[in-house]
């Protein structure tokens, strides 16, 4: 069988502070992703996502543990894996002096890539990203959502068989960020593996075919949206803000989760109307709907995925 | 592939930081403002050392273009990420430094080049005394690259850095005899003024050119002194942008 994509066993990174304690960034994370598919690593800032994927992208050694890459060391052979990579770096941004045509030409010559090649790929990426318009203006001149295009236009042609992309939408319109997405599904389906962190739920659920909930640190949970939310005990979920008071009476309905001062109860159909009536008595209003990938996250973090 | 050294890539990234660079004439232009203010201040007051001065800006000139890599490899690491696209990608690390440091070359050299035709107007030189300077010259833009991008990737935030960069620039390219005679310093401090890479280029130039005539001693001094920097510095260089790619 071949290698996974990407294997990590116990990867531990752990940071010296000056005059401080030790800061534990990553607590033995341990995950594999498959080729060809598209997985996120979901969590709170400063859950650890980041390090993992600068450690996997070779760009961060780990204190303990081994990260595979194609079946090579990313740990004590990071050249053998940086040929099979290609990276968004979060909050990177691209050369302001440079056109997205010229910042992708120059990065695909720089990774060893023909000049026909480059060209043709070059001009593929920028038109995939809706970048066309924009193709030859510096890129100082660009909006924040375009220049975050560019970077991801910039690796999407590499074609490199495993990508990293660390927060890739973020500052992104909702235009720009379905064009993203897109882009990102169909590089998966053309066979390239994606691995990405983000903290937005519907980009999770919208894009990957598997996602890790990253807390403290370690890896809490994995699956796909939808199993993890059919793990929350019910199909729809009630809202109530300021339910406080109710929480006992409504945790009879089915497991609750609290966020702030509201209250969510994730319950089936056939409890909907007492619940209703519940809140109504107690001058409360509440929301229903399906459950979502927010729920989830709630019942395995315990807190909200806002929430520092 | 030596010492397991790649430098596949080097010429792309090269382009890419000329490019960078040459986008704005005004910008590139200001690198040779101090050299242009001194040696109009040394034409004023000291006519008669204004040919020493002129060789002394082309060593500043070489100077400067390592403290103006201090700064961009600084912004592209702290400002816009773009090391790591590079650095987690076939590019090599060495590849990355080089090539920004002859593209750094390759875009300020009119700031060097500028100096030649002035030389050539107050002190007429021949082909090997030019040749001479040409090696100086380069020696100090590689030992003054090598300290930039080493410098460049030990602090967490541009406002700290530059006032380091203005530091060494200051200490490195105006204290020493650059703009002015190694002679007009007590004989005490020759020793340490022909170890500096600026001091003992522009010592070198100005011997070779007849301007201002040093022992063998002291030029056997200069020219080991800055042909050691260059080589160590050169590998301290090379070293660090392979180290400092991967954060411990």
């Amino acid at each position: 069988m071949a290698d996974p994509a990407l294997r990590a066993e116990g990867v531990r990174k752990t940071y010296a502070t000056r005059g401080g304690p030790a800061v534990e960034a990553l607590r033995g994370v341990s995950l594999s992703v498959r080729r060809g598919e598209r997985v996120a690593l979901l969590g709170r800032n400063g859950a650890g996502k980041t390090t993992f994927l600068r450690i996997a992208s070779t760009l961060l050694i780990p204190t303990a543990g081994t990260v595979e890459v194609f079946g090579r060391d990313a740990v004590s052979s990071p050249e053998a894996v940086r040929p099979l990579i290609a990276v968004v770096p979060q909050e990177g941004k691209p050369f302001f002096h440079l056109t997205p045509r010229e910042q992708v030409y120059c990065y695909l010559r720089a990774r060893g890539a023909g000049r026909d090649d480059a060209t043709a790929r070059t001009e593929e990426a920028l038109e995939r990203m809706g970048l066309d318009e924009v193709a030859d203006r510096l890129s100082i001149t660009l909006s924040g959502g375009q220049k975050q295009r560019v970077m991801v236009a910039t690796v999407l042609a590499t074609r490199a068989p495993l990508l990293f992309l660390d927060e890739p939408t973020i500052g992104l319109d909702p235009f720009a960020r379905r064009a993203v997405w897109e882009s990102l599904r169909r590089l998966t389906a053309a066979g390239s593996t994606i691995l990405l962190t983000t903290h937005y739920l519907d980009e999770a659920e919208a894009l990957s075919q598997r996602l890790f909930i990253v807390e403290q640190g370690r890896i809490l949970v994995e699956g796909s949206a939808e199993e993890l939310k059919r793990e929350v005990g019910g199909t729809l979920r009630v809202s109530i803000p300021g339910g406080d008071a109710l929480r006992e009476e409504l945790a009879s309905f089915g497991p609750t989760v609290e966020d702030g001062g509201s209250v969510t109860v994730i319950t089936g159909p056939e409890r909907i109307n007492e619940i209703m009536g519940l809140s109504v008595r107690a001058g409360l209003s509440a929301t229903v709907g399906p459950v979502t990938l927010e729920e989830a996250f709630l019942r395995v973090v315990g807190r909200s995925i806002d929430e520092d | 592939m030596a010492f397991g050294l790649r430098w596949s890539g080097t010429a792309a990234f090269l382009f890419t930081e000329v490019r960078l660079q040459i986008h704005d004439l005004l910008a590139l232009s200001t690198a040779t403002l101090v050299q242009a203010v001194l040696v109009v201040f040394v034409a004023v007051l000291a006519p008669d050392l204004l040919a020493f001065a002129l060789v002394g800006a082309m060593a500043y000139s070489a100077f400067l273009i390592g403290q103006r890599l201090l700064n961009e490899a600084a912004y592209l690491r702290i400002d816009q990420r773009l090391n790591e696209l590079y650095h987690a990608s076939p590019m090599s690390p060495e590849a990355y430094f080089v090539g920004m440091a002859t593209g750094m070359l390759v875009a300020y050299a009119p700031t060097v080049l500028v100096f030649v035709p002035l030389v050539q107007l107050v002190h007429p030189l021949g082909p090997l005394e030019w040749g001479v300077i040409a090696a100086v010259v380069l020696a100090v833009w590689v030992v003054s690259s090598a300290l930039g991008y080493v410098i460049s990737t030990l602090f967490k935030d541009m406002k700290t850095i530059w006032p380091y960069s203005s530091l060494l620039t200051n200490l490195l390219g105006i204290v020493p005899p650059v703009f002015y005679p190694i002679g007009l310093l007590p004989a005490d401090v020759h020793v340490i003024a022909l170890l500096v890479p600026t001091s003992a280029a522009t010592a070198i130039a100005a011997h070779v050119a007849g301007l201002e005539p040093i022992s063998g001693d002291a030029l056997a001094l200069a020219g080991a002194a800055l042909s050691l920097q260059a080589v160590v510095l050169l590998f301290v260089g090379i070293y660090w942008a392979r180290r400092s790619a991967r954060e411990a």
